[in-house]
């Protein structure tokens, strides 16, 4: 994308006459020409939030450990994608009869191909983003192919200038012994129809690795419906490639302050729902020690034995937890109470008052920057390093796996299911450990898919009648009012989540600063305007 | 980036196991005599010249020699990395005066290796021989003549089924043809040093190695799964496996000669109800202690009536067990990260072993049956016989050195494994001849 075209002077843009339908022909292109048009700075936080929201989906498919392309994997990412309200790139890979391109799927071609460019930008920047990046850039783009007819192959074939040829029959008699035995996938009746391409083995890896196909003299023989490992090898190169020269100029580009922070945070933000503020629900606090024990997964359900037991608690798990209970919907008045009525059992409520009042108000979006801040998401409590005496954090990531055993079975688990949590947690995936506990805890069959607590909090009550399931489609980016779902501060803070404990941290220094000298409570309440510290 | 970590070959030997070794081998050799012995083998047995023709490929490609990663182990386990050498005549001075334990050869890379600390963005790997790398101790649980790092005849077998199995493998589906196969200690390499093998990048190897492994593992169990029709690669290894595998596991290994050997046979199959019919089949029709003979024709008897009989589980996903159980346990088990890796270091070809005294020989491997890793000659036994010959001649002294150098292997037992090495070499030369006639 070139961000230099966009700083001249506004004047001499080129209006583009070039149809939308020319410029992207097919659902299945080779992200080979950087686009060149003008992108809204909204529009294109849009179009990025949106591309890794698919990316995580194929993410998921692939952690869950079901088979690319199986039918579990194309159930799985299908109901996934609808869910997480992604129906425009679920039409490009479904095949679907009727050339009649309607001006919504032109559209989406241009997300697509716009989207797969500003992620370069923000994934090019390590090894591992990098690598995860094509991986499921790659995901995608096979699920897309697939979807193609024939007809449509042939065309992307030529289009794209692949020179390959079928073998003729005669070629084909000389090796048929050899595709009889080692084409996978195809009956010999079959074999006899199709049409076989010859290839060096270099060409379609894949299919070397698992045998699928006949290999001599270092020759592929591939035959039209593995057709895409060929395509799929060069749209990956062409990838990798662009990677590289997106890694040359990425300085240049985040030149620009406004898209340098998002980039760099990409990675790291949250997609799911917004738990910023809780319309449909108020939860008493006295509800909240039952709660802890059905509803809470075990990050949060250690936050509140610890307060109940130590009556404190250190300002990562003040924050984890406090701003969870806000998105369960614990009001700020309730809130204030809950935190007080422990608090002051080992402090006066002077002191409570003076050091931590201000703290909640400002979760709640009431005192200094006024933002309404939302509730962590699993990605973020996973990333947190709890020091020792810190009670928030990932306790599948933080704890060591015999104290995670020790708790779980203290939690009434049977050593059977601390087991299959353990499955999970040893390999890593936390997230999916998490999962597990919920459908133990339960009695569940249905695993969730854990990106949030407050969404497993949610799950939970919906599972057990106390809530109804919002009847609305999930997930922030309504095809309606898009817009509305991705912009305004809460979105921001949202992809700028490192900025909330960096403002705090400031904020909380400062508070000592001016308890230490004034000792009045009144000094920080309108005099820090925490808003100069961010802008 | 080149890992900083060496990945280490063999383990540091301790003093008990190498005396263990000692004791076993008839021209006693003492490990802490190496240190004595080294110089003299570097200088008047290595072979320099033919080395360095290797590693130098015809100079076809710039820089193939002078960009090499070359890693020297000294004594006390000191381990040097990032060595390269401007001539052949430079490589030779330093091993000769640094008498490494052993030497590792790493990969070509983009600048010289030396400069690894001030080259911005560290070194990447251009090219690198493709290699596979066979463990005997990865035969450990179907072996019952040795174990760990020691090699007899009958573990030799397993090692020329393998090398057999890869070797047609690489030369018919691959086209590969310059393949330079080495006996180690306790097991084989094989250098894959095609043009093509070389320039290689990860993804292709990784896809390489996994091609050529077909072998699972379950809870330490080895598998092999068969699909309905046999991809050709898998038929030939069968050819290759069938004839060999009543002498190697049935007569030599005795593998199922026990209650705990017939355990090994139930476990490669993957379905419990399967798995415990023929338990019960197996014990009603044999003592403990059978001979692996009789029960394996109870197996493969008890298979086929199955088979044939009705529709059950072993006309379907067991159809091909006996097939599978015979490729299970005498297909190549390659250790498939060493393939994978691009930067990965690997010992080199005569180099001594430290623990033995025994020098890693080419071997060729059509002809690997005939090779004998117990009689392959150790330092000591190779510098007596330079001795003895000398002696005789008495022409070492008067000779001029140099012209006696070049010819002093040729007076001992590695001979004959120069000879397979000059032979690599002439063929992988040819390769390069219409290049170099346009210089």
């Amino acid at each position: 994308m070139d961000f230099n075209l966009k700083k001249r002077a506004r004047h001499d843009v080129k209006v583009e006459v070039v149809s939308l339908e020319s410029k992207f022909p097919h659902n299945v292109m080779i992200y080979h020409f950087p686009p060149t048009e003008d992108v809204h700075i909204d529009e294109f936080e849009d179009l990025a939030l949106e591309r890794l929201r698919l990316l995580r989906v194929f993410d998921r498919a692939t952690t869950k450990g079901l088979r690319m392309m199986s039918d579990d994997w194309k159930e799985y990412v299908n109901a996934e994608l609808t869910r997480d309200g992604l129906r425009g790139y679920l039409r490009m890979c479904s095949s679907h009869s009727g050339g009649i391109k309607q001006e919504a799927d032109l559209q989406m071609r241009r997300r697509d191909y716009l989207s797969h460019f500003i992620l370069r930008l923000a994934y090019c920047r390590s090894e591992d983003l990098l690598r995860w990046f094509v991986a499921r850039e790659m995901e995608f783009f096979k699920y897309k192919f697939a979807a193609l007819s024939t007809a449509e192959i042939k065309q992307f074939l030529e289009e794209n200038s692949f020179h390959i040829q079928p073998l003729t029959e005669a070629q084909k008699d000389e090796v048929k012994d050899g595709l009889y035995e080692s084409t996978v996938g195809q009956s010999v009746a079959k074999i006899e129809l199709l049409e076989f391409y010859k290839v060096p083995f270099t060409q379609v890896l894949d299919l070397v690795r698992t045998r699928r196909c006949y290999l001599k003299a270092g020759y592929a023989y591939v035959n039209t419906h593995d057709l895409v490992s060929i395509v799929a090898a060069r749209q990956l190169e062409e990838i990798e490639r662009g990677m590289q020269a997106a890694k040359a100029f990425i300085n240049d580009v985040e030149a620009d302050e406004r898209i340098s922070r998002m980039l760099k945070s990409l990675h790291n933000s949250y997609t799911g729902k917004d738990y910023t503020v809780c319309k449909d629900a108020s939860v008493p606090i006295e509800s909240l020690d039952q709660l802890s024990k059905t509803s809470m997964p075990l990050c949060m359900r250690m936050c509140h034995d610890h307060i109940r037991s130590q009556h404190h608690i250190k300002h990562g798990g003040r924050m984890q937890y406090g701003l969870f209970l806000k998105g369960i919907g614990v009001s700020l008045e309730d809130s204030l109470r809950f935190w007080r009525e422990e608090f002051t059992k080992k402090m006066d409520v002077d002191k409570f008052a003076r050091s931590y009042e201000y703290n909640i108000h400002h979760n709640y979006g009431k005192k200094g920057s006024m933002v309404n801040y939302t509730p962590y998401s699993c990605m973020k409590i996973i990333k947190e390093m709890a020091a020792p005496g810190d009670c928030h954090g990932c306790p599948y990531k933080s704890l060591d796996p015999p104290t995670v055993k020790a708790k779980l079975a203290a939690y009434g688990l049977s050593p059977g299911a601390i087991e299959e949590v353990m499955f999970f947690v040893t390999r890593g995936h936390y997230q999916f450990a998490c999962g597990k506990y919920f459908m133990l805890t339960h009695n569940s069959n249905v695993e969730p898919t854990i990106n949030h607590p407050n969404s497993y909090f949610e799950e939970s009550q919906i599972l057990m009648g106390n809530r109804q399931k919002s009847t609305r489609t999930p997930g922030p980016v309504q095809p309606t009012n898009k817009r509305a779902g991705i912009r305004g501060a809460a979105n921001r803070s949202m992809l700028n989540g490192d900025d909330d404990d960096e403002l705090w941290r400031i904020a909380e220094s400062q508070e000592k600063a001016y308890l230490s000298q004034k000792g009045i409570a009144e000094a920080f309440d309108d005099d820090l305007d925490l808003t100069q510290i961010t802008e | 980036m080149p890992e900083q970590t060496a990945e280490q070959e063999s383990q540091p030997q301790t003093a008990t196991t190498a005396a263990t070794q000692d004791s076993k081998s008839a021209d006693s050799y003492d490990s802490s005599m190496l240190p004595d012995m080294l110089p003299v083998y570097y200088r008047r047995l290595f072979p320099h010249e033919p080395f360095y023709r290797w590693l130098n490929y015809g100079h076809s490609e710039d820089n193939i020699f002078v960009n090499r990663e070359i890693s020297f182990t000294l004594h006390d386990d000191i381990y040097i990395r990032y060595l390269c050498f401007e001539t052949q005549a430079e490589l030779e001075k330093e091993i000769c005066s640094r008498n490494p334990y052993k030497i590792d050869i790493g990969a070509v890379l983009s600048t010289r290796p030396k400069n690894f600390r001030t080259v911005p963005g560290g070194l990447t790997p251009v090219q690198r021989e493709l290699v596979f790398d066979i463990d005997a101790t990865d035969y450990d649980e179907i072996r019952n003549c040795c174990s760990g790092a020691e090699i007899c005849l009958k573990c030799w077998k397993f090692m020329v089924v393998a090398a057999r199995v890869l070797d047609v493998a690489l030369r018919e589906d691959f086209d590969f043809e310059n393949l330079l196969w080495i006996s180690g200690r306790r097991g084989i390499h094989c250098w894959v040093c095609d043009h093509t093998a070389r320039h290689l990048d990860g993804r292709a190897r990784a896809a390489v190695a996994e091609y050529l492994n077909i072998l699972t593992y379950t809870n330490n169990t080895a598998r092999v799964q068969l699909n309905d029709r046999t991809h050709h690669s898998l038929r030939r290894a069968l050819k290759i496996v069938e004839p060999m595998f009543e002498e190697i596991i049935l007569e030599d290994q005795n593998l199922f000669g026990t209650p705990k050997g017939v355990q090994k046979l139930l476990q490669m199959i993957s379905d419990e109800g399967a798995r415990n019919d023929l338990e019960a089949y197996l014990q009603k029709t044999h003592e403990d202690g059978a001979h692996s003979k009789l029960v394996w024709e109870s197996f493969v008897r008890y298979a086929n009536s199955m088979r044939t009989s009705a529709a059950n589980i072993w006309s379907r996903k067991l159809k091909n067990i006996v097939q599978e159980v015979q490729l299970c346990l005498l297909y190549p088990r390659l250790d498939i990260n060493v393939t994978k890796g691009f930067n990965h270091l690997l010992k080199a070809p005569f180099c001594i072993h430290p623990a033995t005294g025994k020098v890693c020989l080419p071997f060729s491997a059509t002809a690997a049956a005939k090779f004998d890793p117990t009689t392959v000659p150790t330092i000591s036994q190779l510098l007596q016989e330079i001795n003895a010959h000398d002696d005789k001649t008495k022409s070492y002294m008067e000779a001029p050195e140099d012209k006696s150098r070049i010819k002093d292997y040729k007076k001992t037992s590695m001979f004959k494994g120069v000879v397979v090495f000059e032979e690599f070499l002439r063929k992988l030369e040819r390769n390069f001849k219409p290049k170099t006639m346009e210089f």
